[in-house]
Order: structure tokens, then C-alpha cells, then sequence
């Protein structure tokens, strides 16, 4: 499939405050970050007939609740996407689908978390999920195995002896995101680190270390999408999605999956090339995950701007991906540094880059993105363009 | 993981066996490693499953392995996930792929090897680990030392 049934465009981006310390209402961030999209589209409530979300348990407000805090009369479609979707982008992929089949006309799509009084990766108590999320748990918390630091230390170490990876490459990522987060005073983490910084920083799960992982905070985002026939109406200059892809992969499951070092970004990135009408050459600055630097890195390999094994060299030392380089990644900061949000802020960048509001970080003609959240047996991307 | 915990130690979570994954510890019990197999097409699959993940059979039974494998990757765990891990950290955490099938993965803490001895391909053999009301199934170095790819 070439294209989607009706052509989608992100038309609306918002964002509630993002703060590392106290514990806001999520409810509250959600129908800021929701409202500020709205107007950003030039819409309200009424225009609306479609809510989207991804949360992970009940983290987050759902759909109805969204719904009657943006005084939308009626939703023809919504979904609230669960845990085992591609992080916030699988709110935007339900969204895109829908307003592309015509379930609905005019969607808004949020992620919204509240957990700045601190995540520290600590086990949550309880029993087992049914299905896939559980399924493990009986074989691998008695052994002090909790999701999901160790099962990426477990992929970084698999990486460096399979594919003679070094734990420089996963430096760099983490670096980087501290550069662009120089220029972003949404960011929580501004102050610039060195390689030395990295290597010195706390092992987790060795080879993980803290800075491997992306920094607990408060704080929603949200996009509105509608056709892009529709969209050539309104305020902002569209931006047009160019294609979408998920893939679980073959063994949807974090420790058996058949492509353990990268789970399903291959396919993921396979599928989405496929679809679009643009290549990785035509590609102005990607948005790609980093919950863990390892992440970042299988989507880069994924994605084919490098062969696989050989992000070390392509990155040259951090050059290739940062200010002025050929793959700009990350432009906001990341959740490594501008905080674990969830993967919509990846999308709402996205879309700012594309439009030329990005001021001092704005990458020059920036005319088509990638954006991908996920990893494991839960990847999602699409690639957007200008119109 | 040998220390045996102390009168106020908090205990290594542990969840009830389910009618899935009884026949796991009961063979551990006995000083087995047992893990789900298709009656129909052999094919192992762990974590138990309610049907054949190959054939989609769902005529499946316990069988006992080898107890032998190698490492396909590791960590050392130096976070405190979990207080009841508090008296082993730093510890090893590994992913071994059983002799049996390539990709038959099975979770375990690599005993009698200090952390630093610990790589990727070493050959391990199952051991077991005495707890409090459970038996685990755990993986040491191999009698015989030999390299697996």
C-alpha cells in the first residue's frame, strides 16, 4: 500500500509545562497541552470528532474525559491505545488511520504523564498482566529481572559483542541530546556533557549507565489531525503524513524476540520505506526514540542511513547527528534531555521543524522528517512531509 | 545469590505458580529443568504458552532438558530494582540459549563465576538454588569449559 486512503496532515501541536520536580494533575497537563493544539490549529472543541491516546495502564485521563474538558459535542471515533502500543505515537498512528478511512474528520491525539516525583525503574509491586506483558514475569523476577532497564543492558551488551558496537556509540547519543537541549528552554537537562561525563556516569545494568536513559518529568503533548484537504484551510501551514508503519516482529516479547538487538525496528522501517513516497536520502532531520540510547541507535541502523553494526563511525563522534550536521537528530533534546514524555513530543518537534518555527535550533529547509517511537515488539514511525 | 537471607531479609519476589507454569517448579523441585514442548511438531517455547507459538497445536506437555547452554548476552545489575536483592548487588543477569533449539532463551544469574568472568558465548549448565518455599533453577560454568560460538 502506497499512500493512505485519504490524505492526513498534522494541522495543530501543543504542550502543557514540563517540570522535573512536584506532582501535577495529569488531567490538568492533558487538557492544557490539548487546548494549546487547538489553538494552535486555529480550532475548538466543536471542530472536533475524534480523541486519541496512548496510555500505559490508567496513567493518563481517557478519551471521554478529554472529550468533555474540550466541550467536543460527539467523538465518531477514539481509542484509547494500550501499553503495548508504540509509546505516544501510537495515539497519532490510531488518529491517522481513523481521520485516513474517514471514521473521523478532525482528531486530536495527546500523551500526558505524570511522574516527576520520581521514576526511579524501582519494581512495581503486584501480580502478573495477562498476556504478553506478564507472560515473563514468573521466569525472570526471581532472578532480579524488572522491565525494562536490564533487558536493554541485555541488548547494548548483545550489540557490542555480535556487531563489535563500543560504548562510545551510545555516548554520542546522549551527548547530542544535550547540544540540541542547549537551544530548547523546554528542556529540563541544558548543561552540555562530555564523553567522560558519560563513561563516568552510574552503571544500571552494566553496560547501561544512568545517562543511557532518557530523565523522568511531568508534562503532555498533543497534536490535531485532520485531512489535508481540510487543513489548507486553517492557520498553520500543514504538514502532510507521508506514510505509517508498526511492526511486533516474529515472538512479540522483549527477551525472546527473534531480532533481539533491535526487536521490530528492521521491519518497522522496512514497511515504512516501503509506503513512502520519499528515501532515507530525502530525509532533513529524524525524531527517533530514546527512552535508552540504545534505542536511538537500532532505528538510525534500522532506518538504513547507516549499514548495520555502523552507527559508531557514521555518527563521527557525534557530528553527523548534531547543529549543522547531515542528520540533525533530535532537535528538541530528546526525552534524554528534554524529558520522558512519552514519544508525542518527538512528533510535536517533528512537526515545528517542518513548519520553520524552531528559531535558533530550526533546521534550514527542513522538508521531511522521520519520527519512531518503540522498540521491543512495539515500534511505530511515520515520515512526514511539507506540503 | 548464595547468601541466604537474614531473619529481617525482605523477600525475593516470587510469583504463585498458575496452571501454565506449575510443572516449572515442581521440576525444579526435584532438581530438573523442564520446559514446555509440542507434542505435535517437538518444538520448545518458553514462556509457556496456552498453544503451539510454531504449529498452533495445542497438545503440549513438560520436557525435561538438558540443563546445558550458553550465554547469548548478560548484565550486571548494580540498581536496586527490588530490597530484596539489596545483599546481591551487584549481580549477574543472563539471558542463556538452551542446547536444545537455537533461540531457546531462559533467564537466570550466572553462580559460582564472579562477575567479571561472565561473557557472552561462555557455556553454562543448570544448577539449583534452594529458597525459601521455592526451588530455582540457575546456571554456572560448564564442567568442561568449552567455548560455544
Amino acid at each position: 500500500m502506497k499512500g493512505l486512503a485519504r490524505e492526513v496532515a498534522i494541522v495543530g501541536v501543543g504542550a502543557s509545562a514540563v517540570t522535573r520536580n512536584g506532582a501535577p494533575l495529569v488531567e490538568h497537563l492533558t487538557v492544557t497541552a490539548c487546548r494549546n493544539a487547538l489553538d494552535d490549529a486555529g480550532l475548538t472543541g466543536r471542530d472536533i470528532d475524534g480523541v486519541f491516546q496512548y496510555s500505559f495502564g490508567w496513567d493518563s485521563p481517557d478519551c471521554h474525559y478529554v472529550q468533555q474538558a474540550l466541550g467536543i459535542p460527539d467523538l465518531a471515533a477514539y481509542v484509547d491505545v494500550g501499553a503495548m502500543g508504540p509509546s505516544g505515537l501510537g495515539g497519532a498512528l490510531a488518529g491517522i488511520m481513523a481521520v485516513a478511512s474517514g471514521a473521523c474528520d478532525t482528531a486530536v491525539v495527546f500523551r500526558a504523564i505524570s511522574q516527576s516525583a520520581g521514576n526511579t525503574g524501582s519494581a512495581r509491586g503486584g501480580g502478573a498482566p495477562a498476556g504478553a506483558m506478564g507472560a515473563s514475569f514468573p521466569f525472570t523476577m526471581p532472578y532480579g529481572y524488572f522491565p525494562i532497564i536490564p533487558a536493554i543492558g541485555l541488548m547494548m551488551r548483545r550489540r557490542i559483542a555480535e556487531l563489535g558496537a563500543s560504548q562510545e556509540d551510545y555516548g554520542y547519543i546522549a551527548i547530542n541530546a544535550r547540544k540540541w537541549a542547549a537551544m530548547n528552554e523546554r528542556a529540563v537537562l541544558r548543561e552540555p556533557i562530555t564523553m567522560e561525563d558519560y563513561l563516568n556516569s552510574r552503571l544500571l545494568a552494566d553496560p547501561l549507565r544512568l545517562f543511557d536513559c532518557d530523565y523522568p518529568v511531568s508534562g503532555a503533548s498533543a497534536v490535531v489531525i485532520t485531512t489535508a484537504e481540510r487543513a489548507r484551510d486553517l492557520r498553520k501551514r500543514p504538514v502532510a503524513v507521508d506514510a505509517i508503519a508498526y511492526a511486533t516482529g516474529p515472538n512479540p516479547d522483549w527477551l525472546q524476540a527473534e531480532d533481539f538487538i533491535f526487536g521490530a525496528t528492521r521491519r518497522c522501517a522496512e514497511r515504512l520505506w516501503s509506503r513512502a513516497s520519499v528515501t532515507a536520502s530525502d530525509v532533513d532531520l529524524v525524531e527517533l526514540y530514546d527512552g535508552f540510547t540504545h534505542i536511538t541507535i537500532s532505528w538510525i541502523e534500522a532506518l538504513g542511513f547507516c549499514g548495520i553494526g555502523e552507527a559508531g563511525e557514521f555518527l563521527d563522534k557525534g557530528r553527523r547527528i548534531g547543529p549543522g550536521g547531515e542528520l540533525p537528530l533530535n532537535t528538541h533534546g530528546g526525552q534524554l534531555a528534554a524529558g520522558r514524555l512519552h514519544g508525542l513530543a518527538h512528533l510535536v518537534e517533528a512537526v515545528s521543524q517542518l513548519r520553520g518555527e524552531c528559531g535558533e535550533r530550526q533546521v534550514p529547509d527542513a522538508r521531511v522528517a522521520v519520527v519512531t517511537n518503540g522498540h521491543g515488539p512495539q515500534t511505530g514511525a511515520l515520515v512526514l512531509r511539507t506540503l | 545469590m548464595e547468601s541466604a537471607p537474614g531473619p529481617n531479609a525482605i523477600a525475593k519476589p516470587m510469583l504463585p505458580p498458575t496452571e501454565l507454569t506449575q510443572f516449572f517448579w515442581d521440576a525444579a523441585k526435584a532438581h530438573k529443568l523442564a520446559i514446555q514442548r509440542c507434542d505435535d511438531c517437538q518444538h520448545y517455547q518458553h514462556w509457556p504458552q496456552v498453544r503451539c507459538s510454531k504449529c498452533g497445536s495445542d497438545r503440549l506437555s513438560p520436557s525435561e532438558v538438558s540443563g546445558k547452554g550458553s550465554i547469548y548476552s548478560f548484565c550486571i545489575v548494580h540498581h536496586l530494582f527490588h530490597p530484596g536483592f539489596a545483599a546481591d548487588v551487584p549481580y549477574s543477569l543472563a539471558i542463556v540459549e538452551l542446547d536444545e533449539q537455537p533461540g531457546l532463551r531462559v533467564i537466570a544469574n550466572i553462580v559460582d563465576c564472579a562477575n567479571e568472568a561472565v561473557s557472552v558465548g561462555m557455556a553454562v549448565e543448570v544448577t539449583f538454588e534452594e529458597r525459601e518455599g521455592y526451588t530455582l533453577p540457575q546456571f554456572k560454568p560448564a564442567a568442561r569449559a568449552e567455548m560455544k560460538a
